[in-house]
């Protein structure tokens, strides 16, 4: 008997293992999503320096830090804040205009979707045939059958 | 019910496996549906293996003596608070616990980040699981607990059910022994998720700080329970093995120190790379090192390679954990190697005197620590393997190097947090110094005064009253400036110090309690011990005490057979009391242990141990070792943790700084999206 529901224990717990591989695609699934870009990441770090700065105020106001110890800690951090942000506007640049050009490549292809297929368009390179043609003539992939007029 | 447990442990297995595969291939191709999949595989572990733990536990709990493991590890008379821990006395047991408190931790770890890091997550499952694959592998096919007893004759196998079992072994019938296994298992079982977690980083190139800070905790937390454990394993010697200590460089103590010391490097050096982007290999290597240790912890506990006064049963895991260990170091240097080019740090050393070669001395001593008591745990196995005998080094030897490493490292507590990051002027070193030293200084002449003239005890004393003022000072220095800043008063200004950082003032706790642990070893250079022989009314002189025996009992317990001592006891001639020794002889196993009975106060303690028994003359051998300041031990011990649980607490300024992150990101995604 115990046996019995420690066997339906494992086939249930199986199924629900299974059941996401299972289950149909919903519309909005993508890939995993990136938790930490080179972007946040910079900011992290800019964060950080800051969290640094703070301490040394107080760690100075403390009497821990000579005033000369102080104020070459002090540009120092300061320093590496600046170029932090330097290279997070770098960074923030690229990502701009890789948005832009992941949305003009969103954007052609929806576009393409939308129009009704082209016969001499390869729909794996994306290559406009200059002929009819069962093959493209630049990636090899054969092309659909055009139906008979 | 050994039927139902096989089921567990088979499919437990199962879905090990799958979890492993299914991690690579979500990590591999970033699939939402087979990261789903994987973590179910996570939960359909542990429910398994629960089940498996589940049966265990039943079949020990109705004295189902037809089960081997049961046979050989419980008896009927076992009271039911020794009943429940029999689950980790044997071997076979204690691999399904572990492998239970895998499962447990990697659930949680899957939960924790079921909606953040989804791209280390995949790794980090296909790790945990792989280490869960290992271990159901062999608590399935090598040390499997669920076997039945069975009498082979020439008309074939039949069943067998002892009436009895042997019980449980005597010296592990103590209260701490009940928590002591799973408090190590916790610790050394927990080691596998920061690593998982490093490896991950290292397998998706997500370099920066942030796995550090994920597995901050999740360190921490195993690092606090091993502490614990070794502690409590401690007490137990002390009080159960007669001796009047409470460490004895044994092989299974050793084991246990390894990843301590390994971890408490790495949480020093993960500081480094917070706060300054350097270390970034380093790091990898000592999580590695933590975890490999972890596993040889579990090696030299579990496969009696090395003999111990643990005692366990020569097995056949050996070659298993050695393949193990293997995989281990090859897939974590591998994987190491190949992403060097990613680990290269932010910024260098600006100074030698500065925090971070602060941190970074701590961390070589503690890895020449490790080292040393490697080199001394497996000294007995080389020398076999070299010179075919077995050469066992005693404690002379650990306590020769470990003495003036454990010196240098309590100066560094004191030290480290008087220098500056970056780099400290000589006159920031006179600023922060003085005082510290200057009190040092004074109770170090004291002390000399009294007649403490033993470099090591006279030095352990000194360097405990430096990093006292230290820590103290610390505590002042910040409490005086939130006074002059925000106006507060000074016990408000304690308070919301430590809770603006709890990391910090947490770790300063943390050092305290070091220092306690320190006073407490340095009491054992003023041990004093003598016996005699003793009868009614025969006196025993220690120091000075004055012990009179007053008489001899005898007697049985359900579970044993007893012969106490009845003495009373006078100091200076001031009545403190009776105290009474036992010998007890286990009646399942026919072992005899020793019941100490214990005088105890902050300054010393009286202890004092029935060795034996004079068959002729019927009198009892009586044991009295006075101890200095062994009380220190478990208050340091104490301290250390609720430090540790202090540090655990998420502070203001991590609180404030998530918040202005969580912002930051949300906006990055609404720029994203526009």
């Amino acid at each position: 008997m115990v046996l019995g529901v420690a066997i339906l224990l494992v086939i249930g717990m199986a199924a629900f293992v299974a059941a996401p591989l299972l289950a149909p695609e919903s519309p909005g699934e993508g890939a995993l999503p990136i938790d930490i870009t080179p972007l946040t990441d910079l900011k992290r770090r800019r964060m950080v320096v800051y969290e640094n700065l703070q301490d040394l105020d107080f760690e100075f106001k403390a009497g821990k830090i000579s005033p000369e110890d102080y104020q070459a800690l002090r540009e120092n951090h300061l320093a590496e804040a600046a170029q932090l942000m330097l290279a997070s506007q770098e960074q923030e640049e690229v990502t701009e205009n890789d948005v832009l050009i992941e949305r003009q490549v969103a954007a052609r292809r929806a576009q393409r979707k939308q129009q009704p297929h082209d016969p001499y368009t390869c729909p794996g390179c994306g290559f406009e045939n200059p002929l009819p043609v069962k093959f493209c003539g630049n990636c090899g992939t054969k092309l659909p059958q055009q139906a008979p007029k | 019910m050994n039927q139902v447990g096989s089921v567990g442990l088979i499919a437990a297995l199962a879905f090990a496996i799958y979890g492993v595969v299914a991690g690579a291939v979500a990590g591999k191709l970033r699939s939402p549906r087979m990261l789903k999949s994987a973590q179910r595989a996570v939960l359909g572990f542990f429910v398994m293996i629960t089940v498996a733990v589940a049966s265990l536990e039943y079949l020990i709990l109705t004295n189902d003596f037809h089960s081997a493991y049961v046979a050989s590890h419980s008896s009927i008379a076992l009271p039911l608070m020794y009943k429940i821990p029999v689950l980790w006395a044997g071997q076979e047991g204690s691999l399904l616990f572990w492998t239970w408190l895998l499962s447990i931790y990697a659930g949680i770890a899957v939960w924790m980040n079921r909606r953040k890091n989804r791209q280390l997550m995949p790794y980090v499952i296909s790790i945990c699981m792989g280490v869960g694959t290992f271990f159901s592998l062999i608590t399935f096919w090598v040390a499997n607990p669920f076997t039945q007893l069975s009498l082979v004759s020439a008309s074939g196998t039949t069943p067998f059910t002892p009436a009895d079992g042997n019980g449980l072994n005597p010296s592990l019938q103590f209260h701490s022994m009940v928590i002591h296994p799973p408090m190590l298992y916790l610790g050394y079982v927990g080691m596998a998720i920061p690593f998982a977690f490093a490896m991950s980083a290292l397998m998706t190139r997500q370099l920066g700080d942030n796995w550090i800070r994920v597995t901050r905790r999740w360190t921490m937390v195993p690092w606090m329970f091993l502490g614990t454990g070794i502690l409590l394993g401690g007490q137990w010697a002390y009080h159960v093995l007669g001796w009047g200590g409470y460490w004895a460089w044994d092989p299974v103590e050793n084991a246990s120190l390894l990843p301590w010391l390994a971890g408490t490097a790495f949480l020093h050096s993960v500081m480094i790379q917070e706060k300054r982007g350097m270390l970034k290999v380093w790091n990898m290597v000592l999580i590695i090192l933590t975890f490999f240790l972890s596993i040889f912890g579990t090696f030299l506990t579990r496969s009696g390679i090395i003999s111990s006064v643990h005692a366990f049963a020569k097995s056949d895991i050996g070659p298993w954990f050695s393949v193990f260990l293997a995989i281990i170091a090859a897939f974590s240097l591998t994987v190491l190697f190949l992403r060097l080019d990613f680990l290269k740090s932010d910024n260098r050393l600006d100074s030698i005197v500065s925090r971070e070669s602060g941190f970074l001395f701590n961390n070589w001593i503690l890895l020449a620590a490790v080292l040393a008591v490697l080199w001394g745990t497996i000294f007995p196995v080389i020398s076999k393997a070299v010179e075919n005998q077995t050469v066992t080094v005693g404690p002379p030897f650990f306590n020769r190097v470990m003495i003036p490493i454990g010196l240098l490292l309590l100066f560094l507590t004191g030290a480290g947090p008087l220098l500056a990051w970056r780099k400290t002027s000589f006159q920031s070193i006179k600023r922060n110094f003085t005082i510290p030293l200057i009190f040092a200084g004074v109770v170090g002449g004291y002390l000399f005064w009294a007649g403490i003239h033993r470099l090591y005890t006279w030095m352990s004393l000194f360097l405990c009253a430096f990093v006292i003022a230290s820590i103290l000072g610390e505590f002042y220095k910040g409490a005086r400036t939130r006074m002059k800043i925000s106006k507060e008063n000074f016990f408000s200004a304690v308070y919301n110090l430590t809770m603006r950082n709890t990391r910090r003032y947490g770790g300063y706790i943390v050092h305290l309690g070091i220092v306690l642990l320190f006073v407490g070893f340095a009491g054992q250079a003023f041990r004093f011990e003598t016996q005699k022989l003793m009868g009614p009314g025969d006196l025993l002189q220690a120091k000075d005490y004055l012990i009179r025996c007053e008489g001899l009992t005898s007697g049985q317990h359900a579970n044993y057979t007893y012969e106490t001592a009845i003495l009373s006891v006078t100091r200076d001639g001031r009545a403190l009391g009776e105290m009474r020794p036992q010998k007890r002889v286990y009646m399942a196993s026919q072992e005899a242990l020793s019941h100490i009975a214990l005088r105890t106060n902050l300054a010393r303690d009286l202890y004092v141990v029935l060795a034996g028994q004079d068959p002729d003359s019927g009198k009892v051998l009586i044991h009295v070792i006075i101890n200095p300041l062994v009380q220190w031990v478990w208050i340091g011990g104490l301290v250390v943790l609720l430090g540790t649980i202090l540090a655990l607490f998420p502070s203001r300024v991590e609180r404030q700084m998530d918040e202005i992150r969580k912002t930051q990101e949300e906006a990055l995604e609404a720029h994203h999206v526009l």
